[in-house]
């Protein structure tokens, strides 16, 4: 490596167990092991990285040469040529996820996950039903010019219950918080407990019946109160993908897309109504993207994002910062530099994006409704490339009528604009309506990454929403 | 280096493993990929990733189980990783209950594809895109080197598909400059950052022409997005769907629309069409033409797949894709179909409307190049909402006139494929699969475009 280089090794191990039951069949044992190195070569003006599962000296030389020789390509045609490279400002850092509780043995597990799923099969309109867990624990380590910049450990436990009810006529589907596994938290068996998985089978499959003999949701601008399983995913789409810096910059304008925010926006920007805080906090226990220091080495931080609906700040890790920078805009960020594994190199991407609680119970909330609709757990998303005009639809829905929860309701949807629903929230939920979910499934990049992002959010109300049903 | 002589040898391992009254199999997909994103027409971030991931599965008296490895490509390594796998599986099997719906075949079927090409150098690529988007914000992504599927089983399967392909997957964004942090809160706003057209050139053989000659066409095609952009008020509009925006409506089908599993779980969005209570326009049909992407007919239990399965026959349901799996639960005669039974060819026939005549016979309406982050809206009904995104023009009689802002949409494909079928083009585009989230594949969809009596925008 010539002086003017520096020279930056990622470890990545994981390793995978997963356990179902399917229609009353436990499916065959399922585990994997994960284990590569990424490489990553600076020189001044260029960056480039070559990863390889080959830890040896020989491979690991293989994919030095490789990223250095990018290095160079990028400093002679770069986007980075007149931006100062970060360094790492995290040095020896050692991090072990929350375990509370240790889990049971295996066979335990799958007791647990049969008897979830014989309480789902509680009728004959119930066609399909599972019980799933995924248990996985990851340890990554970081080197820069051979020190440790950070050693870090976590294990991620994502159980959930999923029920189908078909009458021949339609059929409707409950899950936990999710078919795309939104009950997702840092931890042991404590993480089952909180989930509601056990004895929650019975629930999840009344609760599908209900909806198959429910009427369609109404049609019509009303009030909207969404429980933490949907503000998940609204936060998710329409907070947390617009803040990201490499959008901004541009970088994702040719996939994932850009953001209707710009750098100028930052300090003055009302992103939502003075009820709106919103916080990048790797800090919340057992929140799934919780960690300490991201993998450009920045040490991660509580920071606030939007203040009494302000925005203040973007999801920007070292090197998007440094580059918007020397565009002109000096921002503060984030640690968000994040990699799905060993085999992708870092871009900007959520951790755990939270909303604040406020004062709210959720009785007052649905109280203080005329008419609206209370929905619950996403089942389907779409928003466009500027992450404005989105369209989200739930699993449950239930009429607010004269400040009282009425009856059940199917295929809730709702539909609006960033830049102007959050200015619409009217109500936030106190702590107690507060829950801590994620998803395992976040996707953007190029190459595609697919990575774990963290939303706590309590309970909110918003006023004059454009809500609809399916077709009946 | 050959995949194949990389990480062949494990493989000899997996076929001589299993003991006695054992079946072993192994499964492998593996990749040596260059991945260049370039970004205001420079290279943002670049490198390459080798990896090998091994799905080994061992099945012993009516059980089964699943480990999977990702191997190194050093033969002493891989052989040891090998071992302790099989190992873990026999532990695993020990506990495991008996699985009903168990299926792998016992026909030992084989096949060797090897189809290598001349790939492009770190300074080849960087010279043809970044010399091409000279003085133009291109943004876009390279993703080119060899890539590989294997099958190996203790009873004599011995499948290896190589194959080496690059592609350039890109946009044109003509409102902003070229240099670097031009457009970053510069622009007129948002409605002005996403206005761009897309285009993706690819290949087995590196060609620079290729691509220079790819982003001249772009860039000129692009000029029209300078004018100033309409806002529609949402309503119902007269429509042609490029073969890109009739594809990714169609791909939604692939979630469980096809799937046997999802018919039988009440998931599927083509319940309706199945069961003859919905019907599509007698001009629609689209199978799954493995033979025709290029992608493997052999499968990860062992089965051989058809080259070419009709999943939609003239605007009716056709055949399901049944995994061995599926057809013993649901006990339905499988047709090897992959597990997930999503399909990974799909190709859509073609009608008899010339391309070069698809504007003038819109007359007036919208052109749309692409769709964008689709949706079920109502599953029940196959209703899937949208946007649209780069390229949509607002065409005056049979003439692009001006950039249209992003659009919602929200319609039924029995709607959109029914009645609202005014005519599909003769002319089929063959757009390959660059999706990198699992790695890089093998498929490909080929469609041609249709036009649309109407599509209804929602917001």
């Amino acid at each position: 490596m010539p002086p003017d280089a520096s020279l930056e090794l990622r470890f990545v191990d994981e390793q995978t167990r997963g356990f179902a039951v399917v229609r009353g069949v436990l499916q065959p044992a399922h585990t994997s092991s994960d284990s590569g190195a990424m490489v990553t070569v600076r020189v001044p003006g260029g960056v480039g990285y070559a990863a390889s599962a080959d830890q040896s000296a020989q491979g690991l030389q293989w994919a030095v040469d490789r990223a250095h020789a990018w290095a160079l390509a990028c400093a002679r045609a770069g986007l980075l040529r007149d931006v100062e490279l970060p360094r790492p400002d995290a040095c020896g850092a050692r991090h072990r996820g929350p375990v509370r509780t240790p889990l049971p043995e295996d066979a335990a597990l799958v007791e647990l996950l049969q008897t979830e799923a014989a309480a789902l099969k509680c009728d004959p309109r119930i066609v399909h039903w599972s019980a799933s867990l995924r248990l996985t624990d990851t340890r990554q380590r970081l080197f820069v010019d051979g020190e440790l910049v950070a050693d870090q450990g976590f294990r991620f436990v994502e159980p959930n219950l999923e029920a189908t009810a078909d009458d021949r006529q339609r059929s409707q589907t409950r899950s936990l918080a999710g078919q795309y596994n939104g009950f997702c938290q840092q931890g042991g068996f404590e993480v089952i407990e909180r989930s509601g998985m056990l004895g929650g089978g019975a629930r999840i499959a009344d609760e599908a019946l209900q909806l198959l003999a429910a009427p369609n949701c109404p049609t019509g601008r009303m009030s909207l109160l969404l429980m933490p399983d949907q503000m998940m995913l609204q936060i998710h789409e329409s907070i947390g993908h617009p803040l990201e810096l490499d959008r901004i910059l541009g970088d994702e304008r040719n996939f994932a897309g850009t953001s209707f925010v710009s750098p100028d926006m930052f300090g003055s920007y009302r992103y939502g109504s003075e009820l709106l805080d919103v916080s990048f906090d790797p800090d919340v226990d057992a929140e799934l993207a919780g960690y300490a220091v991201d993998d450009e080495g920045t040490l991660s931080r509580r920071v606030r994002l939007i203040e009494r609906g302000i925005l203040m700040r973007p999801l920007g890790g070292a090197l998007s910062l440094a580059r918007a920078r020397a565009a002109g805009f000096d921002l503060e960020g984030t640690a968000n530099a994040r990699a799905n594994g060993w085999h992708r190199a870092p871009i900007d991407r959520m951790a755990n994006i939270n909303v604040e609680p406020g004062d709210a119970t959720l009785e007052e909330m649905i109280a203080g409704v005329e008419r609206g609709v209370l929905m619950k757990t996403n089942v389907s998303w779409s928003i466009d490339d500027s992450r404005n005009k989105f369209q989200f639809g739930c699993e449950w829905g239930q009429l607010i009528e004269h400040g009282r929860l009425t009856h059940v309701v199917r295929n809730p949807n709702y539909r609006g604009v960033s830049a102007t629903f959050w200015r619409n929230l009217a109500r936030v939920g106190d702590d107690a309506t507060v829950r801590v979910l994620g998803t395992p499934f976040c996707g953007k990049g190029e190459p595609g990454q697919v990575i774990r992002v963290g939303h706590a959010s309590p309970a909110c109300v918003f006023d004059d929403v454009d809500v609809f049903g399916a077709q009946d | 280096m050959p995949l194949r002589e990389r990480f062949g040898g494990a493989l000899t391992r997996v076929a001589g493993g299993a003991g006695a009254g054992e079946i072993l199999a192994g499964w492998l997909r593996a990749e040596r990929s260059d991945f260049v994103r370039f970004n205001h027409g420079r290279i943002r971030q670049a490198g390459t990733v080798e990896r090998a991931v091994l799905e080994l599965r061992l099945i012993s008296a009516g059980r089964q189980a699943r480990h999977t490895l990702t191997l190194c490509g050093d033969r002493g390594i891989d052989d040891a990783r090998v071992d302790e796998g099989i190992a873990r599986l026999r532990s695993a099997i020990a506990i495991a209950q008996p699985d009903p719906y168990l299926s792998f075949s016992e026909t030992a079927t084989r096949s060797l594809h090897h189809a290598p090409a001349r790939l492009a150098s770190v300074d080849e690529i960087s010279d043809a895109v970044c010399g091409g988007a000279q003085g133009a914000d291109l943004v876009g992504f390279y993703a080119g080197g060899p890539l590989a599927c294997a099958l190996i089983s203790s009873l004599g399967h011995d499948h290896w598909q190589e194959t080496s392909t690059w592609s350039l997957e890109y946009s044109i964004y003509p409102g902003a400059g070229g240099t670097s942090g031009a457009g970053i809160g510069t622009d007129a706003g948002a409605a002005a950052r996403d206005r761009a057209l897309k285009a993706c050139v690819a290949g087995a053989q590196w060609s620079a022409d290729a691509v220079r000659d790819s982003i001249t066409t772009a860039r000129r095609d692009a000029e029209i997005l300078r004018r100033p952009a309409l806002r529609l008020e949402p309503g119902r509009y007269r429509c042609y769907l490029s073969p890109r925006a009739l594809a990714d409506l169609v791909e939604m089908l692939g979630w469980g629309g096809f799937s046997a599993r999802a018919h039988a779980n009440g998931h599927s969005p083509l319940s309706r069409l199945r069961n003859g209570e919905a019907t599509l326009d007698p001009r629609v049909s689209i199978s799954e033409d493995l033979l025709g992407a290029g992608a493997p007919l052999f499968q990860a239990d062992g089965f051989m797949r058809p080259p070419r399965l009709e999943l939609v026959r003239a605007g009716r349901y056709g055949h399901s894709l049944v995994s061995p799996r599926s057809g013993r639960e649901f006990r339905l005669p499988e047709n090897g179909a992959v597990d997930s039974e999503s399909p990974e060819a799909l190709s859509i026939a073609a009608g008899e409307l010339d391309e070069r005549q698809a504007l003038a016979r819109l007359g007036t309406g919208l052109e749309v190049s692409n769709l964008w982050y689709l949706n079920f809206s109502d599953r029940q009904n196959c209703r899937i909402t949208g946007m649209t995104r780069f390229a949509t023009l607002w065409v005056e009689n049979g003439e692009p006139v001006a950039p249209v802002e992003v659009m919602r949409f929200d319609d039924s494909l029995f709607r959109v494929l029914g009645d609202s079928l005014e005519a599909l083009t003769t002319q089929r585009h063959r757009l390959p699969d660059t999706s990198t989230y699992d790695g890089r594949g093998f498929g490909a969809t080929t469609a041609p475009g249709a036009l649309l009596r109407e599509l209804n925008f929602t917001l």
